[in-house]
């Protein structure tokens, strides 16, 4: 058999085994230690002296050095740290009381809430499994549509693998050579626009029919306003936040009161007003802070660069060029010497001009933001400046008291995870540290929250950390295993003869796309996602190249298409999730049924992707400039 | 019943090594987090920190390899798998384990030992920085790990022969998982229903189970 026929026995051995329920990491590396045997038999030497030892071991040293893998324990902890430390339910409960007038508000907090926890942590399974129990049941018993009711709770829970900060997207930038903060520049559009078009789909559909999502009985969500708040608004106005102001300045009114045993001190109405005004100060803090990158930052960076380009390097790097050039250097080598195909070779190669030299990031154009704002920035950050303050302005002037206890529950259930998750992202996004560090910072983070939300114990430290444990040794050592076995395939010469079959077909790109995205999701049926990006998108990468295809718009898309795979019936886990603690008159079809408009929605939304890029690649594009 | 003790000692082994160097993390986030601190705020880097960091990285999901066989929590494509008898599982995994585990992860604890052992004998230490740390411990991580691996390994292979003569799985320790995240959820929880809590906390870990086979026969029954 020649070397090529044997890669492809190869891969279709992998196939074959994988669907035998074998441990994929094991599966990998046995067969790619048998061929990689085979291919580097040497007849001069013995037996113990093959190469594939050699192989094996630097493939394996190689991904315990990843620079890009090492952020997954990180983020993986502070998703376990942060299911554990928030409060689901209560969270539920406040974003419901504030759409309670919104059309199908309890859906409509259903998938904010998924949104949510999309952020926090990307497990399917238990978020519909806790979103069944909080929010199907109160659903059901207020007349929603069966359908809505379960497709809401599917197509949110799946939402998390997708939003950012998501191991699958730091696995897929380890595997194709990109950058983390690209990718999550990325994927940041279309997890949102498709929580976006969900919130569409629901409220359109519930204005069009109203019959399918009731509204709530005037009972069921009436805020409870405690004694004290009441006579406070007595004491002084209706308006809360002119209430609480004039009370701190003059306190002697307020503090006479006493209700239900409760007594009015000065500390608790300084409390109070803090909460009051805390959306002011968010808001404030978000424009200034969007301000000082854009205006601020980058003119202070330009500045600097022309005397002492050196210290700018230092400064203004992209978060991946961190990492010491040396690491960069050391992959080239390694992965100049496993593997003597041409499109390795020249994926390392672009990872060195990457990761590894300032003076190429700095050589080259200047990105977007790098260039200063032009004059419609101004006009739009002021129009939105603007719009955001009369909308709050407006807030104000009705906040009463039932609309200031939702807000002081949002702020004590919501408001913590959201100014975390947000500062995460943010700093890594704006590129002020790394990927790694941001999720270092993020899980302490999430830490210190759970600690001062009193619901952090040692149980649970133990849980976090264990359960961190299994999830980075199951998703580290597959890579172990496919670096082996793809340097295997690469020797043998599979990936060429894969290329040069594909290629003999002449796909225009839009065919190959939809092709390559097709296979994939056929495969996200079975398979979960981590065997996906890890053994079958490689093989897509070097073609993407002669297509003339973007690996990060490709990525994005593959991470679209597997939210779809995973809502397909009659495969798609989460169904069976929620049909576990569905009441039995629910059945499993009813639930597909619901679940199918969005599969819809999705494949919309990845039309879109495709027909305008530029929505997808607009914010990696500003923020480190085009390629 | 001896092999029982053997198979639960292996797991022990195992767990062991596996949930010490899980703290590791621990360490991970504080070490990354001071750097940050020192590097941001203070404006002095330490020159050994990264290397430091993908040590403990590196060493943390080693380490843990065994232990996660030993949860059966490494992926597989479990769509057909989980439908089968459980003595058409053995009898695969008995087979694959045989054919695929076995040389691979013994190749990796030579080839591991032979790379350490090299490392030792010059006295490796990280040549990306100047005065870089020593890598040879590091290095010595995959002989012990792939070991242990090995190890257990051969426990799972003594499961699969005790599985295929009673056609029953034997026990494996209990140890957290992910869906355990709702019953600590549930547990606090002041706005559902007691009803409903207590079902789902009565089952929730069979709903698991039941959904990973996609078989709704769970909800059937009751």
């Amino acid at each position: 058999m020649s070397d090529p026929a044997l890669g492809l026995t190869m891969l279709a051995l992998i196939v074959v085994v994988i669907m035998m329920g074998f441990p994929t990491a094991f599966t990998l590396m046995g067969l790619g230690m048998f061929f990689g045997f085979f291919a580097l038999h040497d007849a001069s030497q013995s037996w113990t002296q093959n190469h594939v030892f050699d192989l094996m071991v630097q493939r394996t040293y190689g991904a315990m050095t990843n620079d890009t893998l090492i952020s997954i324990p990180l983020f993986v902890l502070m998703g376990y740290v942060m299911e554990r430390g928030a409060l689901v339910d209560k969270m539920f409960y406040s974003v419901q009381l504030a759409f309670r007038r919104v059309p199908a508000s309890l859906a409509v907090a259903t998938l904010v809430i998924c949104t949510f926890w999309g952020i926090a942590s990307g497990l399917v399974g238990a978020v519909v499994v806790l979103m069944g129990v909080i929010a199907f049941n109160p659903m059901l018993k207020a007349g929603y549509d069966v359908r809505l009711a379960s497709g809401v709770i599917t197509a949110g829970g799946t939402l998390g693998i997708l939003i950012p900060p998501s191991v699958m997207i730091i696995v897929y930038a380890a595997v194709a050579g990109q950058s983390v903060v690209k990718l999550y520049a990325s994927a940041m559009f279309p997890g949102f626009f498709l929580a976006l078009l969900y919130l569409i789909y629901i409220v359109g559909w519930a204005l069009i029919n109203p019959k399918i999502a009731p509204r709530l009985p005037e009972s069921e969500t009436k805020v409870p306003v405690p004694a004290w708040v009441s006579r406070l608004q007595q004491a002084y106005s209706r308006n809360m936040l002119l209430t609480l102001l004039r009370a701190v300045v003059s306190p002697a009114r307020a503090l006479q009161i006493e209700a239900d045993g409760v007594r009015v001190g000065y500390g608790m109405l300084l409390k109070n007003l803090l909460a009051a005004v805390f959306p002011l100060v968010l808001t404030a803090a978000m424009s200034w802070l969007v301000w000082w990158y854009v205006v601020i930052h980058q003119q202070a960076t330009v500045e600097l660069d022309t005397p002492a380009p050196a210290a700018v390097a230092q400064k203004a790097l992209p978060p991946a060029a961190n990492e010491p050039p040396n690491v960069a250097a050391d992959k080239v080598e390694e992965l100049g010497r496993d593997q003597q195909s041409a499109p390795a070779a020249s994926s390392s190669d672009e990872e060195l001009q990457q990761i590894g030299s300032p003076e190429l990031l700095k050589g080259g154009p200047a990105t977007p933001a790098e260039q200063g704002p032009d004059t419609s920035f101004y006009i739009w950050f002021w129009i939105s400046v603007g719009g955001v303050f009369a909308l709050l302005a407006y807030y104000y002037w009705r906040l009463e008291a039932d609309q200031f206890e939702i807000l002081k529950l949002l702020t004590s259930s919501v408001m913590p995870l959201g100014i975390l998750t947000i500062v995460v992202l943010a700093v890594i996004l704006f590129g002020i540290t790394t990927a790694t560090e941001s999720a270092a910072v993020g899980a302490a983070g999430a830490y210190l929250l759970a600690i001062q939300a009193g619901t952090l114990d040692w149980k649970r430290v133990k849980e976090s950390v264990f359960l961190t444990a299994k999830t980075t040794a199951m998703v580290c050592w597959l890579f172990v295993g496919s670096a082996l076995f793809s340097a295997v395939f690469a020797l043998l010469g599979g990936q060429q003869l894969v290329e040069h079959w594909v290629l003999s077909f002449e796909l225009s790109p839009v065919q190959f796309m939809i092709l390559s995205q097709a296979i994939i999701f056929v495969l996200g049926w079975p398979l979960e996602w981590t065997e996906i990006i890890v053994i079958f998108v490689p093989i897509f990468l070097p073609l993407l190249k002669h297509f003339n295809i973007d690996p990060i718009l490709w990525g994005t898309l593959v991470f679209v298409n597997l939210q779809a795979a995973f809502l397909s019936p009659p495969v798609a886990m989460s169904a069976f999730y929620l049909k576990g603690v569905s009441p039995p008159h629910v059945t499993l079809n009813q639930i597909f049924a619901g679940m199918m408009p969005y599969m819809v929605v999705i494949i919309l939304c990845m039309v879109m992707m495709y027909v305008w890029p530029g929505m997808t690649l607009w914010l990696p594009n500003y923020l480190y400039g085009g390629g | 019943m001896k092999v029982q003790r053997f198979l639960l000692l292996v797991d022990h082994v195992s767990t062991w090594c596996g949930k010490a160097s899980a703290w590791l993390i621990i360490l991970l986030t504080a070490a990354v987090c001071i750097e940050v601190f020192k590097r941001y705020l203070l404006n002095a880097p330490t020159a050994w920190s990264f290397d430091a960091d993908y040590m403990i990285y590196g060493t943390l999901f080693m380490m843990c390899g065994a232990y996660t066989l030993a949860q059966d929590a490494h992926v597989r494509g479990d769509f057909l798998y989980s439908s089968m008898k459980p003595r058409m599982q053995a009898g695969l995994d008995l087979v694959l384990y045989v054919v695929f585990f076995l040389p691979g992860i013994a190749a990796l604890s030579y080839a591991g030992w032979d790379f350490a052992h090299a490392s030792w004998l010059i006295n490796e230490h990280v040549n990306d920085t100047a005065d870089g740390p020593p890598v040879y411990q590091f290095k010595t991580v995959i002989p012990i790990a792939g070991t242990l691996v090995l190890l257990q390994g051969l426990a799972e292979i003594v499961r699969c022969v005790v599985c295929l003569r009673t056609g029953e799985w034997p026990k494996r320790l209990k140890d957290v998982e992910e869906i355990d995240v709702v019953e600590e959820q549930l547990a606090h929880s002041e706005y559902v229903d007691e009803e409903s809590r207590k079902r789902a906390l009565e089952s929730v870990h069979e709903i698991d189970d039941a959904a990973r086979q996609r078989s709704s026969t769970m909800g059937a029954e009751r």
